[in-house]
């Protein structure tokens, strides 16, 4: 920590106000709607004039608004421009063992991590794009690797989850659990198929049996 | 984390942007809906300060009142003015980076210290206001009797030529005001640096006309009394108010939390910087050609002396337009200010109508311009020149304005310290603006009992009236009151994944 971070002086201008505006906006994000000027600066270890600045800049530019009773923050509308930059990036050799799976498999291939009990999309099959990313991650009971996480939330862990008929008419998706050597659900691997090909899930668990503990690795 | 370690993954504004949270208390209507919104632009805001200030015809005019209390300390009270002006900009803007109002100064007051204030600053507002537009309606009409007067010699002249030049600028303001805020805005800016190119190219022709010892002149004169001084400063802020009415459009603008406190900083610092480019010249070019300040003209008198006269009578022409654009300015804030206050229920409710296709306050509209016209009529009637009615209406007006400003620098430290956002700075500025402000209004009001006894009078009979009508308010409209402060707060589709 530079002795600069402390400086008072620090003006939007600088390089550093880059950084001090993305780390204020996922300090939003993390304590949700409402959260005070006071209670950022103090999250972030920032100047209250550096965080004042910083907030003022934000909302100006749209991507914080005040909330109506002045003091609260919330994300604005423009948050969503900075997609690209929020997505997770893949830890170093998912990638590639997805690719080794995606030969293999004639179907979608998918990636979702559950981490701190949240689904979230880690890396979707670019040829074959969801039908509904945004019902699959606010309607859990919609898709395979949701359901799969409902049953662990329900202290009734399952290895894998088959929907045979999905939003797409003869289609459907089977989704699989990763685990870590204690057994705690990390990720789900999905696949989405023709029903015809989700008869028999055994056999698509057995599919993937090698790669899953691969992956578990790669992503702890 | 701090910002020199900036967090490599943005987890929980990923999940945010996935998943939008929900978020409690934002209504999915403003309290000032019906008002276009965020959608004029900079240059239409900037437009809307630059006209309610009038630059072209502070320039032209207010030397010759400044210098008739601060005498050869000219100089030193527009620059103690400008001064004080930067403080009192940097402390609104600290309102204007949070709220959005078209109530503007009322609202940030009763902000900070409640709907008591806030309805005495909304008075000053309203008298403010009202007040600089029927001195821009008056100067309207005076430079444009002049001009025609060049063309159709003594008949326009006649007290008849008067009257009817007062209603057509009131009904040209009206035209403008209710096809809509651009409109206005665009008209009122290319007036305004149309004639501000003229004055400042006239201000060259004197410049270049004087020798070095006539430059050099205006810095060897003797400093006058303090007194003088300080009334000379009261006197010279009167120049600048205005400033602050893009504040009015803090509905109506694109990204208003940036371009309302830009547009108020620019105004200020650059209008500023003409006043004292314009009090120098002013002051160099009147020794050095032996012309006194007075009648308002100095500006044509000292064109005419360097063999410009034609320049004089364009500038009458520049002139009518500039004071014309303040009054379109000054209406525009004015009927926003009496828009929000029938939002809140402290006017009758009517006063808030907005006609659907232009988005305009017509209703408030229709209530104002009539009466900034037919208070100069009366003047007119009674006998006043021209020149007596701006005198006097500019010091009502001033009356108005700092009382507001005032109030709402006052309100400054309550409202950032209530939403856990007050700093040293801030309070120090807001509180040097704040005193600095209040001594000004006593001494202008002090120093104008002599020359305008009228005025001060009816400043006295306009407080009077605001506590009386806030006695009346409170009986029977105390459900009103008690809405003051109401604003164009955060609405659902601004928030991430709202519609």
């Amino acid at each position: 920590m530079s002795q600069a971070g402390r400086d008072p002086g620090l003006t939007g201008r600088q390089p550093g106000a880059v950084h001090g505006a993305l780390s204020v906006l996922e300090e939003v994000a993390r304590v949700g709607p409402g959260v005070t000027a006071q209670q950022i600066s103090a999250a972030l270890g920032l100047p209250r004039a550096t965080t004042y600045r910083l907030l003022n800049l934000l909302v100006q530019d749209e991507y914080l608004v005040r909330l109506p009773d002045l003091a609260g923050f919330a994300l604005g509308r423009k948050v969503a421009l900075l997609a690209g930059l929020a997505v997770q990036a893949t830890p170093e050799g998912v990638h590639d063992i997805l690719l080794e799976v995606r030969r293999r498999v004639r179907g979608g291939v998918h990636l979702a991590s559950y981490r701190e009990g949240v689904l979230e999309l880690v890396d979707v099959d670019p040829d074959f794009p969801l039908s509904d990313e945004r019902r699959l991650l606010s309607d859990l009971t919609s898709s395979a690797l949701g359901r799969l996480l409902l049953a662990e939330r329900r202290g009734a862990p399952v290895p894998y989850v088959a929907v045979p008929n999905g939003p797409m008419p003869g289609h459907g998706c089977f989704a699989a659990a990763i685990r870590d050597p204690h057994g705690a659900l990390v990720a789900g691997l999905a696949l989405a198929l023709p029903t015809q090909r989700l008869g028999d899930p055994e056999a698509l668990l057995e599919l993937t049996a090698a790669d899953r503990p691969r992956l578990a690795t790669a992503l702890c | 984390m701090t910002a020199q370690n900036p967090p490599d993954q943005l987890v929980a504004l990923g999940r945010a942007i996935a998943r939008p949270p929900v978020v409690a208390g934002v209504a999915q209507h403003s309290p000032m809906a019906g008002l276009e919104r965020r959608t004029v632009g900079f240059v239409d805001v900037l437009a809307q300060s630059i006209g309610a200030v009038a630059p072209a015809a502070g320039t032209a005019t207010v030397p010759a009142l400044i210098a008739a209390q601060a005498g050869s300390g000219l100089l030193v009270a527009v620059a103690a003015a400008w001064l004080l002006a930067i403080c009192v900009a940097a402390t609104l803007n600290q309102f204007a980076l949070r709220i959005a109002a078209p109530g503007s100064l009322y609202t940030f007051t009763s902000k900070g210290l409640g709907s008591g204030p806030g309805f005495a600053a909304a008075s000053g507002l309203l008298v403010g206001y009202g007040f600089i537009a029927m001195f821009g309606v008056v100067g309207a009409a005076y430079f444009l009797q002049s001009f025609v007067g060049v063309l159709a010699g003594p008949t326009a002249a006649a007290p008849w030529v008067t009257a009817v030049l007062l209603v057509g600028v009131g009904a040209v303001c009206f035209g403008v005001l209710r096809r809509g805020i651009r409109l206005s805005a665009r008209v009122t800016l290319v007036i305004e640096l149309t004639s501000l190119v003229v004055i400042l190219a006239l201000l060259a022709i004197v410049l270049s006309r004087l020798d070095a010892a006539q430059l050099a002149a205006p810095f060897t004169h003797p400093l006058p009394s303090i007194g003088g001084l300080v009334a000379g400063t009261a006197v010279a802020l009167t120049a600048f108010v205005g400033f602050e009415s893009a504040a009015s459009l803090g509905r109506e603008a694109a990204r208003p939390f940036l371009t309302v406190p830009r547009t108020i900083r620019w105004t200020v610092l650059g209008v500023g910087a003409v006043y004292l480019l314009s009090a120098y010249t002013q002051l160099a070019g009147a020794g050095a050609f032996g012309i006194g300040f007075d009648g308002g003209q100095a500006v044509a008198r000292l064109a005419s002396d360097t063999d410009v006269a034609a320049v004089g009578t364009v500038l009458d022409l520049g002139l009518a337009a500039s004071f014309t654009a303040c009054a379109i300015a000054s209406l525009t804030a004015l009927a926003r200010a009496v828009f929000s206050l029938g939002r809140e229920g402290v006017l009758p409710r009517a006063m808030s109508r907005i006609e659907p296709l232009r988005k305009t306050p017509y209703r408030a509209l229709a209530l104002v311009v009539p009466v900034t016209v037919a208070v100069p009529l009366v003047l007119h009637a009674i006998g006043w020149s021209p020149w007596q009615s701006l005198e006097f209406l500019i010091v009502v007006s001033a009356a108005g304005y700092i009382t507001a400003y005032v109030l709402a620098t006052a309100a400054l430290p309550a409202f950032l310290r209530r939403i856990g956002e007050s700093s040293r700075r801030t309070d120090l500025v807001a509180g040097v603006a704040a005193v600095g402000l209040a001594g000004v209004l006593i001494t202008y009001l002090v120093v104008m009992v002599p020359g305008e006894p009228v005025a001060v009078a009816v400043v006295g009979g306009l407080a009077t009236l605001a506590a009386l009508a806030y006695v009346y308010v409170r009986r029977t409209r105390s459900r009103g009151l008690a809405r003051v402060g109401l604003f164009d707060h955060t609405t659902s589709s601004d928030l991430l994944g709202g519609s």
